[in-house]
């Protein structure tokens, strides 16, 4: 069981929440107000409130990076220093300032989460959707989405980053190929939900287009999976991120948690300067813990039997 | 409460995890390190970071195949700590004829450890493998050879094509001797994987292989180069892929000896521990950069000149090599080599102004105001596994910028590296070589046209006469005029940019001593010699 399906009420155990999110007429309270409920839900919960702010803050800080320290560039005469007043979270084996790495490593981190993430949930919410829709082809899109997340995910990330060469494009591609399968399946078990609902049949008898029903009707009706999954697949992404940078996969233009990781394990300086290594893993620690907790909070607000 | 009950799953599934990594963590076959007491000892464990990948030694040239199979296979020469060769299997040599011959008298008591004598005959057919196959680089170091004649179990004698100096120190130092009554069996000698059944002639014979986590070799008790015999009972190779574990299996005793040499910050980390002993050992190489000749704009002279003047090369010395490294004043002649050094040879001067000075006269411009050359954006690609390249390459890339030069870093895994230089697919290489001992050889297959290892694509008629000139005298007195004007040219026009020459630090435990240090990170102290006569306590 995957951590996204851990998240999803179990069949029968509550109403389908594209019912509750869509407007229909059988008497379900407007989009406003379940909108409005889950906010209410959402704020009493300070696990989610913290998790909200922390993931605000690490955005200001990916934003406002040249305001908050130089970018680490060159060298220093003070190598390998602890952390002190001139150097927060000490230096590396350069000298460079590891508190300006990691302020910078969160813009490189985040923005290679998210377009992951993104890439990762246009493929997966299309191949998701077109299999709950139409269903001649949920037979082979099926078999796609099984094989690919039966594929043994680490490996084959690390060959084709080795073969396509250090970027951070080919870092959002090679994580968001090997994420999208997830998304697929959690989309295609939520829209089968939809697809058969009153609201939908009677789209097709006043003669709407596939289209025009998958975007007004079946789209609004799997929202709030993509929304948690937008959530979790961006925390793997910056996981999947920082493990293929900490290989050396990462890259070496720009910094990002993993390759601070990366370098400090690559100096020999792994097990003497804790510092290099502390303070990029408190920092995916927090986005991770963070990330999770928030989707965890956001599900239990929306779903009416948790609120 | 449903919401706290997951965070703590969630912590509790993250603590569990780094206890199943702990506990999955390799055991330790070889905890009884060195046992044995009084000089001779049980075992010797020596730490690598990677597998044997060859067994055939002719074959394989990572690091761990060249420790292996040195303590497998004989060599004709070993070598002093200034690169000056040194007698080995073979115990005199010289040239004949004017050149056209040279000769080998070899030891009579070498013996491969299924009880045949090593002869003459194994060397004749080894030479003959090489040529008629073309092995590795060994077949681009004889190129002047034509036939052997073996004389008696203990004579050889070779036919040249042309009077060549280089020749006996190649072969007597680069060619491993492989056992004819085996290797002639089994076809092609390059494709023969010599993966099991080893029979050796050097101070330990290769036992048991277990992949992944070490590697055992037995004395061989008639080895003649060590009074009595290698004093180690069993040599084994253990296997940590990262360099901390290494160093932290040193620390706790459960290794004797790290075989690489260790990155200068973790060097410096060990200093100052009383139960480790830190050898220096030079390098016969040297690190560099070389600019690819062949494409635009690097074609010109002015754009090498400029990529030289925006290098701080004390920087990358003091910072990134921890001061562990010397300057070579810009020359491919190190000062390791002193009898081949010129002492008129100066580094290259770090001077960002300068640099856009010669861009700027080369035509490039900064239209868009962005403090970079337009078009001029360079890709330099390395091995990211390399700790110390790696580290340098930043500062070179950040230093370029700082002379309007955009320097892409392309760190890649290993095969893509071996790959993008085979294939010259790259604006700038950066690397380093092992062992560069010997310029007449060396400089032929680095910078003549179509030179084996030219990286840089130099193709300079001038620079070919002078290297040619040198391999055809048979003294170095005679070879050093020439391979100094050459080593001049390819200084004057950046065919190789040499950073620093490195001084490697080697760890071993200090309950061991009698190591033979040797030049390079080859020899270094795990070389034949010193693991045969290295006793403990």
């Amino acid at each position: 069981m995957t951590t996204t399906d851990a998240l999803m009420p179990p069949p029968g155990d509550a109403p389908p929440p594209a019912a509750a999110a869509t407007p229909t007429a059988g008497g379900l309270p407007p989009s406003e107000s379940v909108a409005r409920q889950t906010w209410q839900a959402f704020r009493r919960n300070p696990l989610g409130l913290v998790s909200a702010g922390v993931l605000i803050l690490l955005g200001l800080v990916a934003l406002a990076a040249p305001l908050i320290a130089d970018y680490p560039s060159g060298y220093g005469e003070d190598v390998l220093a602890g952390p002190g007043a001139g150097h927060w979270f000490g230096t590396d084996d350069l000298g460079r300032d590891v508190f300006a790495q990691v302020v910078w490593g969160t813009r490189v981190s985040i923005v290679v989460g998210l377009a992951a993430s993104l890439l990762a949930i246009v493929i997966g919410v299309l191949v998701g959707v077109a299999a709950a829709y139409f269903r001649p082809a949920d037979l082979v899109l099926g078999v796609i989405v099984d094989v690919s997340l039966s594929l043994p995910v680490l490996p084959l990330m690390i060959l084709v980053a080795a073969l396509a060469g250090p970027s951070v494009p080919t870092l959002v591609v090679v994580i968001a190929v090997f994420s999208w399968p997830e998304v697929a399946r959690v989309v295609r078990s939520q829209g089968l939900a939809v697809v058969p609902m009153p609201y939908v049949s009677a789209a097709h008898v006043i003669g709407g287009s596939h289209l025009w029903i998958i975007r007004k009707h079946v789209l609004p009706g799997v929202a709030p999976v993509v929304a948690v999954s937008v959530v979790l697949t961006t925390s793997r992404a910056v996981l999947s991120e920082a493990g293929l940078s900490f290989l050396g996969l990462g890259d070496p233009n720009s910094w990002s948690w993993g390759t601070i990781l990366h370098q400090a394990q690559r100096s020999g300086s792994l097990a003497t300067a804790w510092w290099t290594t502390l303070f990029p893993s408190l920092a995916i620690l927090l986005l991770v813990v963070a990330t999770t907790l928030l989707a965890v909070a956001y599900n239990d607000a929306r779903n009416p039997r948790t609120r | 409460m449903r919401t706290f009950r997951r965070a703590i799953a969630v912590a509790a599934g993250a603590l569990s995890i780094g206890l199943a990594a702990t506990a999955c963590s390799p055991s330790n076959p070889d905890s009884q390190a060195g046992g044995g007491s009084g000089g001779a000892a049980d075992r010797i464990t020596i730490g690598t970071t990677a597998d044997v990948l060859n067994y055939n030694p002719l074959v394989g040239n990572s690091r761990t195949d060249t420790w292996v199979t040195n303590l497998m296979y004989p060599r004709m020469m070993s070598m002093g700590m200034d690169g000056v060769r040194s007698p080995y299997l073979a115990s005199k040599w010289e040239y004949l004829d004017g050149g056209r011959k040279a000769k080998f008298t070899l030891r009579d008591d070498f013996t491969w450890s299924d009880g045949e004598k090593v002869t003459a005959d194994d060397v004749a057919f080894t030479i003959d493998a090489v040529a008629k196959e073309k092995i590795g680089v060994v077949a681009g170091l004889i190129s002047s050879y034509q036939k052997s004649t073996v004389i008696s179990p203990t004579e050889i004698e070779f036919q040249l094509s042309q009077p060549d100096g280089t020749f006996l120190e190649n072969v007597g130092f680069w060619m491993p001797v492989v056992p004819e009554h085996v290797f002639s069996k089994v076809g092609s000698v390059q494709k023969f994987a010599n993966d099991k059944d080893w029979v050796s002639a050097g101070p330990y014979k290769l036992t048991t292989v277990e992949r992944g986590q070490r590697y055992v070799l037995e004395r061989m008790e008639n080895f003649p180069l060590v009074e009595g015999g290698p004093k180690t009972k069993e040599v084994v190779f253990r296997v940590f892929p990262d360099v901390n574990t290494e160093a932290l299996a040193l620390r706790n005793g459960d290794v004797d000896l790290i075989a690489n040499a260790l990155p200068p910050p973790l060097a410096k980390t060990l200093e100052g521990d009383s139960k480790l002993k830190l050898v220096k050992v030079p390098s016969l190489g040297w690190a560099h950069m070389q600019y690819n000749t062949a494409r635009k704009p690097l074609d010109k002279l002015e754009v090498r000149q400029a990529l030289a003047a925006a290098v701080d090369y004390e920087a990358i010395r003091r910072v990134a090599l921890q001061g562990k490294a010397v300057s070579s004043n810009s020359s491919v002649l190190t000062p390791t080599l002193k009898q081949w050094q010129d002492p008129s040879a100066k580094e290259y001067a770090h001077d960002p102004a300068k640099a856009k000075s010669l861009l700027t006269g080369a035509g490039f411009k900064d239209g868009n105001g962005d403090g970079l050359f337009d078009g001029l954006s360079l890709r330099m690609i390395y091995d990211q596994a390399d700790p110390n390249i790696s580290k340098w390459a930043q500062l070179v890339r950040d230093s370029g910028k700082e002379a309007g030069i955009e320097i892409k870093l392309e760190g890649l895994e290993r095969n893509t590296y071996v790959e993008k230089y085979t294939a010259r697919d790259y604006d700038i290489y950066a690397g380093s070589w092992a062992i560069m001992e010997n310029p007449p050889a060396n400089l032929a297959l680095a910078f003549k046209c179509k030179g084996f290892i030219n990286y840089a694509n130099a193709c300079d008629p001038e620079l070919d006469a002078l290297i040619d000139q040198a391999r055809g005298q048979l003294d170095q007195a005679g070879q050093k005029g020439p391979i100094q004007q050459a080593a001049k040219i390819i200084t004057d026009k950046v065919y190789d940019n040499v950073l620093y020459v490195e001084e490697f630090t080697i760890a071993h435990s200090a309950e061991w001593s009698n190591f033979l240090v040797q030049p390079s990170e080859l020899l270094s102290i795990v070389n034949p010699v010193s693991v045969a006569q290295a006793t403990k306590g």
